[in-house]
């Protein structure tokens, strides 16, 4: 593919820039990088600026070469050319070549590029040099193994130094910029990768001392000497003489990579001051006496030329000095002091930063008592000189809240007024309505500051700040009070509200006034009820318990006729409470008559759920119930219903959970909607391991039904247990569920009875599931292990037929199993006690005749309507051969079973 | 110190999007350092697109204030500098230093050489304060000597350019875009003396000096028993003065549907009687157009702009003999057209102020004055040497009496 035309690039940079992440996604994004750099050194492009220039060699002749280079630079400025191209290399690397192998090819095509650029003034050189410089520090490509690297550092050490490049390296007149830009590109790169020039500092030292551009050399030798002087700290090791080495790096052999450190690592060169004073203090540097001799010299040189640097440099300078001579054992910041006197006067606003990071830095060993009042007395001026912009005066104020003192007294890193800025110097900053929201906030902060300290200095009487206070508060809340104002100027009343309560919770006297203008805004602009709920949300008790109270007031006062009844829903669901529930009720139900459209009832709802969280009462399900029948939309009707329902049903702790604010969902309009996941989760039965553990007790056998004694265990506090059985196989009736109300560990607990309803005598197993609410308020389902039911738990007793009749009532029962039913006979092993202790204690209820120590006759009733009949008779010593008839075929087996069960437990 | 983008990007109230980037430019190696130093806390610089609408909406200059967004407007959401946190694809990028200044918001993200959670303090952060230099330059470059609007798409069309020489790799080498325009203009001079960096070409006139002193005049004065009168004098250099050189009084009563004014100015003897200018403007917010006017005045003449609502004494060079002046009027107002008529937030009801703009030249109220023969210069060659004074009102007050006036710190101190 040829190169394109110079439109068909225009137009691909600009959808470039509009958007880089789906350019790049399109079909052409991935040969944007490599289609860049060919037109960068393709003829036809240069051609096509060619003609652009068709002018210029004969200017050149004519104009100077200054005025050549500006007509091309003009040129080059509106038309997407290779300046253009060049420029999107500068911004977006790391889109066009991603990766380090393709950011070293981008790199020494660029470096081509530029060494066949032809002898003379071209605009390309310099942003050619950046180009470079940018893909490999940005495409992670720097290092001694990348060629790139090896071609361009020596080609920016060899520009910085002002050598003659030759010919290749364009007119003379270029060598100058040439040689600031190879200045900073060195300056970024050691930037990114610390180190990178630490063996030529005592070469960038002497170029210094003599003809070189002074900005570019002080900066990158203020860098490179700060980066070395971490580095070898670190490491432990001293400046080994680097300040007076003046070799050339690269002279014979390749760059030194050794000082270089793993970017990965880069050091913060300014953290917050006192971290940087433990991370120094561990690993400070004391250097040899010769050493800081020369250090002391290098650091001297730089400051004593600093004054011919632009003042953003200068700023520059000072910083990484600064952090320099930080680190340094026995290396008095005196050396800064002759800058001082310059500097303590400065109006830069970053020049007056660096002063400040210098304070902070070295405190007291650098800055008097006097430079101290003298610098806050210049901050405190700056904050409000007309001829500084807002913005500037707003950090300056920030400064002030922050301001390095020498003896701070209050806690580190919170924001405080300085202790020698007292009230009078304050004066001015002190906020008034005339300002805007963000200089009123600021100054207002420092206001409640002072009135702070006021405080603890004077308790109880009423103190001029404190004064001021109230009015200004009052003067913002009549302008939040205009009708139809913009919201900003509610939102600035409510954060000055904000900012008051914060710093001064524990003042009454600027409280009440501060809650009863509030109140006062509300009665005037309900319309700003969100601000008030918000900023209940927002402050602490010390204002919000007493505004809550008197917005509650504020508004069931009212006739719940009001045209801003939507307003007053909205902060009644927030300001509302048990207390006093009859007001809030007789509103809301004045209220519900006037609640015609979806959005009015859906408010109203909300606050009879807030209620519903809160307290409970019949007055309240009174309302829920008119509601449920009275509401016009049939949503609003079956929330009531449902909140009626939850009353009823639900328990405080529980409805409270269950009507608790979820987290995970944010605020909606309906109150449908706000039954949120919490609500949600708080009313579906979760599943859960069981803590309850039950067991069948001793068979009760009386009655008209089998009853099951169950004892139940429970490991936790539970509440509503629902016990839940199903019978295998539909050998009994379903059974009913069984509700406990409470359980808790280690309270013995009254057994359960379980009747059953057999639809044939025959053992059977119990599924169980419980279903129960814990102390959190959830609702648990567990599946407990199965219950089994005996045969024998089935048994029933005959009524007890008169004491004559006895034994005719055992023989017409035993007579009336035949034929239909079945005879067997067993051997019934006893134990060493006999017959009758056997008897007593497994069959005693059923027996009808006993005649002891030999005979006895048993009946059992076996619902529905089977009966078993047993006949022990002439007990020997070992045993007792026992004959049965049952009038169910079915029983006799487990009537076998159970006999043989009971000699095999003997 | 370094800068990890910047932007231009013009506020347009009732456009669709309400504003457009106008230009933008991104330091890739800076960014690759953001990266580093701030760790897991690292937000990356988002494209256009999105920065556009999350600066619109973190400065409230989108219209839609309709509603109450907790986002923007709860209370506890405080920005007392212009440093912002924006949210941007659900994380924040911080910090975010911008202004609005003649519809054009100026923005950067200076690079924070530590991680950002917690934040550290502004203070701590060098780039903040440079940040704020590159902001202010591109705008005194932009505004300076501008008229049109081609003027100033030309102007942006040049700043590119101007950025690749004053900040090539986002650490800012001159503030004075001026001076990289000129490095770029004689960037063939060669320099062979050593020459401060903020002066890059040689100056071919004379040498000279100008010391100029200009000095403030605040104040805010009440007319009031429990109030005192304020004033604040400012400059190049900052002392107290024992009287404003203007004392006066304005009252107004409402009488049904007119208002009553009476203002009195005194200049004070000591003051020089010889001004550039000197007017005060009399507004009058919150009300309809001024449909009749009756007024006597002992000096100077009174212009009317009706539908501004607004009044204009034009008092001139001179105060009389007797140093005294008066103006006393009916005005009626018709019905209030809100989009026609100002509106404004403090002067609600009787609340009402006029304020006085003058200028004075040769005269200073500290009597501070820089003596052109006592200045040394240590350079060679002899500049010729001047200065200057003047006294310049700014934000000078002069409130109704008759009715509430917002008070400032110092009239309750006194």
């Amino acid at each position: 593919m040829g190169p394109l035309s110079r439109e068909a690039w225009a137009q691909r940079l600009s959808a470039f820039r509009a958007s880089p992440s789906t350019s790049m996604a399109g079909p052409e994004g991935e040969d944007l990088g490599r289609d860049l750099l060919s037109d960068l050194r393709s003829e036809k492009l240069s051609e096509q600026t060619k003609v652009g220039l068709q002018v210029s060699p004969a200017l050149a002749r004519v104009f100077t070469p200054a005025r050549t280079e500006l007509h091309l630079r003009n040129f080059l400025l509106n038309s997407p050319s290779q300046v253009s191209l060049l420029a999107l290399s500068l911004e977006y690397p790391a889109q066009l070549w991603p990766d380090a192998a393709t950011a070293e090819a981008a790199a020494t095509s660029l470096l081509d590029t530029l060494v066949l650029l032809p002898p003379r003034p071209s605009a390309l050189r310099r942003p050619l040099l950046l180009a470079a410089t940018t893909a490999l520090a940005v495409g992670g490509a720097l290092g001694p193994t990348s060629e790139a690297s090896c071609r361009l550092l020596p080609l920016l050490l060899g520009l910085a130094m002002g050598r003659d490049l030759g010919r290749g390296f364009g007119p003379t007149s270029e060598q100058r910029p040439l040689q600031a830009t190879a200045c900073e590109c060195l300056r970024e790169l050691e930037s990114c990768k610390p180190g990178l020039l630490g063996g030529s500092l005592g070469l960038l030292r002497s170029l210094l001392g003599q003809e070189g551009p002074v900005q570019p050399l002080s900066l990158l030798l203020a860098l490179a000497l700060r980066n070395t002087l971490v580095l070898q700290s670190r490491a432990g090791a001293g400046l080994q003489g680097l300040l007076m080495t003046k070799v050339f790096p690269t002279g014979s052999g390749p760059w030194d990579w050794t000082l270089t450190e793993d970017d990965t690592h880069l050091q913060p060169q300014i953290p917050s001051w006192p971290a940087a004073e433990r991370e120094c203090g561990a690993a400070a540097l004391e250097p040899s006496l010769e050493e800081a001799k020369e250090l002391r010299a290098a650091v001297a040189q730089l400051l004593d030329t600093s004054y011919l640097l632009t003042p953003v440099a200068q700023a520059q300078l000072l910083w990484l000095l600064g952090w320099a001579l930080r680190g340094l054992r026995g290396q008095p910041p005196a050396l800064f002091k002759p800058q001082l006197v310059r500097l303590l006067g400065t109006a830069q606003l970053t020049l007056l930063h660096a002063v400040l990071a210098l304070k902070a830095a070295f405190g007291e060993a650098l800055f008097t008592a006097q430079d101290e009042a003298l610098l806050l007395r210049r901050l405190t001026l700056a904050a409000q000189h007309p001829s500084l912009s807002p913005p500037t005066h707003l950090f300056y104020l920030h400064c002030l809240l922050s301001f390095p003192e020498n003896c701070p007294l209050g806690p580190e890193g919170e924001e405080a007024a300085p202790l020698l800025l007292g009230p009078r110097l304050c004066h001015g900053l002190l906020p008034s309505l005339l300002h805007d929201p963000m200089a009123l906030l600021a100054r207002l902060h420092l206001l409640c500051l002072l009135c702070a300290e006021d405080e603890e200095e004077e308790k109880g009487q009423i103190q001029t700040p404190q004064r001021y206070l109230q009015e200004l508060l009052a003067g913002l809340q009549q302008r939040a009070a205009l009708d139809g104002g913009p919201r900003a100027l509610a939102t600035l009343c409510f954060q000055a509200s904000y900012l008051v309560a914060r710093y001064l919770g524990g003042q009454p006297l600027v409280l009440t006034p501060l809650i009863h203008g509030l109140a006062k805004l509300y009665r005037a602009r309900p319309v700003l009820a969100p601000h008030f709920v918000d900023l209940l949300d927002q402050v602490g008790p010390e204002l919000g318990e007493p505004l809550r109270v008197m917005l509650w007031q504020e508004v069931v006062s009212r006739r719940g006729t009001d045209e801003a009844l939507c307003w007053h829903l909205q902060l009644l669901a927030k300001v509302v409470d048990g207390d006093s529930q009859s007001a809030t009720l007789s509103f809301l139900q004045d209220a519900a008559a006037y609640c015609t459209d979806w959005v009015l009832q859906q408010a109203l709802l909300r606050v009879c759920r807030a209620l519903l969280r809160v307290s409970g009462g019949g007055g309240l399900a009174d309302l829920l119930q008119a509601l449920a029948r009275q509401l016009e939309d049939p949503d609003g009707r079956d929330h009531a219903r449902l909140y009626y329902i939850l009353l009823a049903h639900l328990a405080g702790p529980k409805l409270g959970v269950a009507l608790g604010p979820s987290l995970a969902a944010p605020a909606l309009a309906s109150s449908l909607v706000a039954e949120n996941q919490g609500f949600a989760a708080a009313l579906m039965v979760q599943e859960a391991p069981a803590p309850i553990r039950l067991s069948l007790g001793p068979s009760r056998a009386e009655g008209p039904l089998p009853v099951l004694q169950l004892q139940v265990e429970v490991l936790q506090p539970i509440y509503s247990l629902e016990l839940r059985f199903q019978v295998e196989g539909q050998l009994y009736a379903p059974l009913e569920a069984i509700h406990v109300p409470c359980l808790c560990p280690g309270r013995p607990a009254q057994p359960l009875l379980l009747p059953l309803q057999p639809r044939c005598p025959a053992p059977a197993q119990l599924d169980v599931r419980a279903l129960y609410t814990t102390p959190t308020g959830l609702t648990c389902h567990s599946h407990l292990p199965p219950l089994s039911v005996n045969f024998a738990d089935l048994f029933l007793p005959f009524p007890q037929p008169p004491e004559g009749s006895r034994q005719s009532f055992f023989e017409d029962l035993w007579d009336s199993c035949l034929p239909k039913g079945a005879e067997s006979r067993v051997w019934c092993p006893l134990g060493p006690q006999g017959v009758k202790p056997f008897v007593s204690r497994h069959l005693e209820p059923f027996v009808v005749v006993a005649q002891p120590p030999t005979r006895y006759c048993i009946a059992i009733r076996l619902p529905p309507d089977s009966r078993l009949l047993l006949q022990l008779d002439s007990a020997q010593a070992d045993g007792v051969p026992v004959a049965l008839r049952t009038d169910d075929w079915a029983v006799l087996p487990l009537a076998g079973d159970y006999l043989r069960g009971l000699s095999a437990a003997v | 110190m370094a800068q990890r983008a910047v932007w231009l990007v013009s506020h347009e109230p009732g456009t669709p999007l309400g504003g457009t980037v106008r230009f933008s430019r991104r330091y890739p190696t800076v960014e690759k350092r953001a990266r580093i130093f701030n760790g897991a806390s690292y937000v990356p610089i988002p494209e256009d697109g999105p920065f556009l609408k999350a600066v619109l909406f973190e400065l409230r200059l989108l219209d839609d204030d309709k509603d109450f967004m907790e986002s923007r407007d709860s209370c506890s959401h405080i920005n007392k500098t212009s440093i912002y946190g924006l949210t941007v694809g659900g994380e924040e990028l911080w910090p975010v230093v911008a202004f609005l200044k003649n519809s054009m918001i100026y923005a950067c993200v200076p690079l924070v050489e530590q991680t950002l959670s917690p934040h550290p303090p502004l203070i701590n952060i060098s780039g903040i304060s440079q940040g704020f230099e590159l902001l202010f330059g591109i705008q005194d470059f932009l505004y300076s000597g501008q008229k049109s609007d081609s003027e100033l798409n030309a102007k942006l069309n040049q700043l590119p350019d101007l950025l690749l020489q004053a900040c090539p790799f986002g650490t800012m080498l001159d503030a004075n875009f001026q001076n990289s325009l000129d490095n770029i203009n004689f960037a063939s001079v060669t320099h062979p003396q050593k020459q401060p960096a903020w002066r890059a070409g040689t100056y071919k006139g004379k040498p000279q000096v100008s010391i100029s002193i200009t000095e403030k005049v605040k104040s805010m004065q009440y007319d009031k028993q429990d109030i005192a009168d304020t004033w604040q004098v400012v400059g190049t250099v900052t002392c107290k003065v024992p009287v404003p050189p203007i004392l006066g009084f304005y009252q107004v009563k409402e009488e049904e549907v007119q208002l009553k004014i009476a203002i009195n100015l005194k200049l004070h003897e000591s003051v020089k009687n010889n001004f550039e200018f000197c007017e005060a403007h009399i507004p009058f917010y919150n009300r309809g157009p001024i449909t009749h006017l009756e007024y006597k005045i002992s000096f100077g003449q009174l212009e009317v702009f009706r539908e501004k609502s607004l009044l204009i004494w034009v008092i001139g060079q001179k105060f009389p003999k007797s140093m005294e002046i008066n103006l006393s009027g009916t005005i009626t107002f018709g019905t209030k057209n809100q989009e026609k008529q100002p509106f404004d937030q403090i002067c609600i009801g009787g609340t009402a102020y006029l304020k006085l703009h003058f200028k004075i030249l040769d005269y200073t109220l500290t009597g501070c004055y820089a003596d052109q023969h006592s200045v040394q210069v240590f350079a060679s060659g002899k500049p010729k040497i001047s200065t200057h004074r003047k006294l310049i009102s700014s934000d000078y007050y002069i409130w109704n009496s008759k009715a509430p006036a917002p008070v400032t710190y110092g009239s309750l101190l006194l």
